[in-house]
């Protein structure tokens, strides 16, 4: 553009090449925001999409679930009532809050102690037990199933969700460990100080230590939450054979073959095991981003 | 784990000859105290993890159908693995491709989208929520929503790529577009990855970019020499945790069988057994069939290639090495 | 557990449908584990004559509404009889389900399946009682039982279950879309049915399939490898239970038709087509609204058709024969329902007494079997003029095929039916084109069966 401004041409001589650079890369950082954000928005779309046809599909008709079209050509909203009478997702709603509720609350119970033991005390053993840790959280849970399987079976307890609940009694491998990381960033001092003070470890963990680490606290606890809520394989393993024991997932999976319901039911019902998860990830979002980031920050 | 003497207290430091009463008392207490915090540890461990990991064991050399008492058949199990089993070398490769082709393609997507993510001057808050958001969708509503969508008869998917001249594939329903279609949806919910990377990346100071471009770094130079190094660690792990969640690859898979097929029948790994997975096949012989000794030994074989992995981790991963980490003395 | 049903042909397809009021079924589980959990309300069987109350629980697979209803109904003669023993049935539940109480000590006392392939798992496991003595203690006379129900009702020496009613198979098609074609008459041969297919067959102007003659592609409903090699007569096993698919000429010759007719149409054109069919138990059911113009299906279908109220204008018939076996006219294949008392059945002599009640006598028998549609597995059941569906003649067309001597199903065998989940995944890939050897790929099967067959030992 400058350099077809003759008046000032000259006069701006010695000035006009650096300005114009400046302009160029003005411009062309102009041009790199707008792709940049394009991409992002395009990527966006495809982030959301599947969640908005999810939503539409699942108020149209039986004969237009059926069909290609995108957009409901009756809004039949009664489908969400639908879903409650064909099968009993309020049952498993039930159960999954049950048993998300019970899995996170003995976790963090158990969970945090362990963790603290393993950042802020000194003793042999130490490291392996931290090996043991990791071993745990890398370990598929296949491995164990058949002689788990067999274990809660001589208690009695398969067709029930206690077999999912009770294990997080005794320590949750991926939570001590994104706890014990945390852990680790907190300054001695400020424990020394409370101890100085005469507490016991056991208060300054519960007055001094758990203030402060709130928000991995909360962070862990809403994995905990999530992972109960989202699990499919343990609900399959313990309470298969007693549908009114089942988990949305499980019940969801399960729901279009075995209802001989079309496509605008199953997204009904899909969206119902969806969006508490949405709901809550909104109120949560920065502890939500903050645990995920804990997890690799260390790594 | 096994010897949890307290060798450290406040005054670890001090000589410790001849430790005076006191102190061998704090010493007691201290063991105690360490021993308590544990507790659940050491009873989990014990029973969530050693007693089930020996019984695996000893179970994949028995013709164990958790129903009659398991009697002891040497090798038979292993060897069925080796030479018989008709699905067991399919369900490897299906294990495999995921391992070898969805994890990397994930990490990668992830990368590329982090640094998007990360260049954004506005909005960029809006977009990390709507970019995460996938990742926390149950996998068993996400696959549903999936397969709903690739459906080639009355899916979106198809007909959009048609609007732009596509033939689209038979996608879920198709032998060789079922992993794909699978991949897709990993990346769809790669949300988790891509927060880490992204805190990655905005911890890269931003010196060290502007040092290189002093020096006439282009921009793939600039990833190269800058970005590269300052991440890797984050690459690796997050590499690893996707092949070790990439061996235990099950929900997804059974749940895209089960609905793309429709009729209940066959759908294990439906379709044409191109979604089997190993820790399916362990599934399908210990609790559909009557085989839960052959099923645990195909759980020795999955416990084996996953510690090897998580050894990787061990030794490459700085965070999971334990002697770095601060020793804080009592 | 639901999803994992692999292999388990209609039954369990069916059972699904069946479990429209798993609502009502959830609520009755609820009641149920809360008594068998609480160690019973009544106390344990001391003999055959005692008589002090007892109750058991009761497992079986219907769903809907008017199938639990009529189990009702049958249960309550039962009482009527037995006035001391009290039945809790537990409906809609699947065989993965009790395989999976019987593991975890929770089994119900009495647990009926839709499953025949599931006996010699159960049978050579130990998962279902050896009913023998029980039968041979009260002179139970299996005569009354047609011999091929017989022999999928029991496995190696053991005779765990007890047939309750079949289901058997034929070919439904629709008369408006005959008469349209031009065709006068249902195929006799499975040439005949291939031409017909094609006839019946209309395309969309992409080229897409929009009524199909018939679904050639397995998977698609009931279209499945056991539901079509009867008509060729094959027969799955040999004598000492190894695999026969690679030496009976009927496999190859059952999945050179089917291939054929396949690309006829196009396999990949066949596989979208079968993604856009709508649930098979659900009104839509392509059959039911005129987009499959023929189909092989199960006698129940002339009830699904009649509740969900659709105008198809059909007929049935016995499934098409091979051309050069005229004399298997007729025939067609028969899957049973069967009953019987799972290991940790906590009352076990009541169990009995209620298992022989359902499949032997023959006013039980009858009354089901015509409350629900299915075929009666008793030979005085099947004769009974109190047998009110007889009369129905496109339901008398499965009770033909039924007495067919050359009617046929697949034996129970110790792998729990794993000779017909790799059948079916060598049958999926031939049809996708990906075995290019036919008879090396029955054969591998073959080997394949056996060698699971070893594995149970």
């Amino acid at each position: 553009m400058t350099s077809y401004a003759p008046a000032s041409a000259r006069a701006a001589r010695s000035a006009s090449p650096h300005r114009a650079a400046r302009s160029r890369a003005r411009r062309r950082r102009a041009l790199v925001w707008v792709a940049d954000h394009a991409v992002a928005v395009g990527l966006a779309c495809a982030f959301v999409g599947p969640i908005v046809f999810v939503m539409l599909t699942s108020v149209m008709t039986d004969q237009q679930s059926l069909s290609s079209d995108l957009w409901p050509r009756h809004w039949q909203w009664s489908n969400y009532t639908t879903v409650f009478r064909t099968a009993p997702f309020g049952t498993w709603l039930i159960n999954t809050v049950v048993y998300a509720v019970a899995a996170t609350g003995a976790m963090l119970l158990s969970s945090i102690p362990i963790a603290y033991a393993l950042a802020r005390f000194r003793f042999r053993g130490r490291n392996a037990a931290f090996l043991a840790v990791i071993t745990m959280m890398m370990l598929p849970p296949q491995v164990l199933v058949i002689p788990m399987y067999l274990m809660w079976a001589r208690l009695h307890l398969t067709g029930t969700i206690w077999p999912l609940v009770i294990p997080s009694l005794f320590g949750d491998a991926f939570s001590v460990f994104l706890l014990r990381q945390f852990l680790l960033t907190i300054p001695e001092d400020y424990l020394n100080a409370a101890r100085v003070d005469g507490c016991s470890e056991l208060r300054v963990l519960t007055r001094v230590v758990l203030p402060m680490m709130r928000p991995a606290v909360v962070a862990v606890g809403l994995f905990a939450f999530f992972n109960a809520w989202n699990d499919y394989y343990g609900p399959l393993i313990y309470t298969g054979e007693t549908p009114a024991h089942w988990t949305l997932a499980l019940g969801l999976a399960s729901f279009k073959t075995s209802h001989a319901v079309q496509w605008n039911l199953t997204m009904a019902a899909t969206l119902i095991a969806m969006a508490p998860v949405i709901i809550v990830f909104f109120f949560a979002q920065k502890a939500f981003i903050e645990g995920v980031t804990l997890t690799g920050v260390k790594g | 784990m096994s010897t949890l003497t307290a060798t450290g207290t406040r005054s670890a430091g001090a000589p410790d000859a001849a430790p005076a009463p006191a102190l061998r008392a704090r010493h007691r207490r201290n063991r105690l105290r360490v021993l308590l915090f544990l507790a659940p540890g050491l009873v989990g461990f014990a029973v969530f993890l050693v007693y089930p990991l020996v019984m695996t064991v000893w179970l994949s050399f028995t013709n164990s159908n958790m129903i009659s008492p398991a009697q002891f058949v040497g090798l038979r199990n292993y060897r069925f693995m080796l030479d018989s089993d008709p699905q067991i070398w399919q369900a490897v490769r299906n294990t495999g491709w995921l391992v070898v082709i969805m994890v990397p393609a994930q990490v990668l997507f992830a990368l590329g989208v982090a640094m998007v993510t990360a260049r954004l001057k506005a909005g960029a808050g809006l977009f990390r929520t709507l970019f995460y958001l996938p990742a926390l969708a149950p996998p068993v509503a996400a696959t549903v929503a999936f397969v709903c969508m690739f459906n080639p008869s009355s899916g979106p998917v198809n007909q959009l790529l048609g609007l732009v001249g596509i033939h689209g594939p038979l996608w879920f329903d198709s032998p060789s577009w079922s992993k794909p279609a699978l991949t897709l949806l990993a990346l769809w919910g790669s949300g988790t990855v891509m927060v880490i990377f992204l805190a990655a990346l905005l911890d890269v100071p931003a010196e060290q970019y502007e040092a290189a471009e002093l020096d006439g770094a282009n921009p793939w130079q600039r990833f190269r020499y800058v970005t590269l190094p300052a991440i890797s660690p984050v690459v690796l792990f997050a590499t690893v945790t996707g092949v070790i969640a990439g061996l235990q690859y099950f929900t997804q898979a059974m749940v895209a069988a089960q609905v793309a097929n429709g009729n209940i029948q066959a759908a294990p790994g439906y379709p044409n057994g191109s979604t089997m997975t190993f820790p399916e096949e362990l599934y399908t012989s210990g609790f559909n069939q009557f085989h839960a000794g052959y099923a645990c030994a195909l759980a020795v074989v999955l416990f084996l290639v996953s510690m090897a992995f998580t050894l990787v981790l061990l030794r490459r991963a700085s965070g999971f090495n334990p002697q770095e980490t601060q020793e804080t003395p009592l | 557990m639901p999803g994992s049903q692999h292999r388990r042909g209609f039954h369990t397809a069916r059972a699904r449908r069946r479990s429209c009021a798993v609502a009502l079924a959830a609520a009755t589980a609820l009641v149920a584990s809360a008594c068998s959990t609480g160690g019973g309300t009544s106390g344990p069987d001391t003999g055959a004559g005692d008589t002090s109350p007892v109750t058991i629980t009761f497992w079986h697979g219907f769903s809907s509404p008017h199938e639990i209803a009529s189990v009702g109904a049958v249960l309550a003669l039962f009482h009527k009889k037995y006035p001391y023993i009290t039945v809790k049935a537990v409906p809609a539940e699947t065989d993965d389900k009790v395989n999976q109480a019987i593991r975890g000590g929770t089994a119900p006392d009495v647990d009926a399946s839709f499953n025949a392939a599931n006996v010699g798992g159960w049978c050579s496991s130990g998962a279902f009682l050896d009913l023998t003595a029980d039968i041979q203690a009260d002179h139970v006379d299996l005569g009354q039982i047609p011999k091929a129900v017989q022999s999928y009702t029991a496995f190696g020496g053991k005779r765990c279950t007890m047939p309750w009613l079949a289901d058997t198979f034929g070919l439904y098609y629709n008369k408006k879309l005959f008469a349209a074609a031009g065709i006068t008459a249902p195929p006799k041969t499975m040439s005949e049915l291939a031409a017909d297919a094609r006839k019946l067959t209309v395309l969309n102007p992409d080229g897409s399939i929009k009524v199909a003659g018939f679904m050639p592609y397995l998977g698609a409903y009931e279209m499945l490898t056991e539901h079509l090699v009867t008509s060729w007569g094959g027969s799955w096993l040999k004598a000492d239970g190894s695999s026969n698919v690679g030496t009976d000429p009927a496999f190859a010759a059952a999945m050179t038709w089917q291939k054929s007719l396949v690309d006829w149409f196009g396999a990949a054109k066949l596989a979208k087509f079968k993604a856009g069919m709508p649930d098979e138990f659900s009104a839509q059911n392509s059959f039911e609204t005129g987009n499959l113009a023929m189909m092989v299906d199960g006698e129940w279908r002339t009830a699904f058709i009649k509740n969900d109220k659709s105008t198809v204008d059909y007929g049935t018939a016995p499934m098409p024969v091979a051309d050069t076996m005229p004399q298997l006219y007729g025939s067609g294949y028969v899957g049973g329902n069967v009953i019987g008392i799972p290991r940790g059945s906590k009352h076990p002599d009541a169990a009995w007494k209620l298992v022989k009640f359902l499949t032997t006598d023959t006013e039980a028998v009858t009354t089901l079997a015509d409350a629900i549609g299915n075929v009666p597995t008793t030979l005085p059941a099947l004769d009974s003029p109190s047998l009110t569906l007889a009369q129905d003649p496109k339901f008398a067309t499965f009770l033909d095929v039924f007495k067919n001597p050359h009617t046929s199903t697949t034996p129970a065998s110790a792998d729990g039916g794993a000779y017909l989940t790799n059948y079916g995944l060598f049958a999926n890939k031939w049809q996708s084109g990906q075995i290019p050897d036919l008879q090396a790929g029955l054969k591998a099967v073959d080997r394949q069966n056996d060698a699971a067959l070893k594995l149970g030992q």
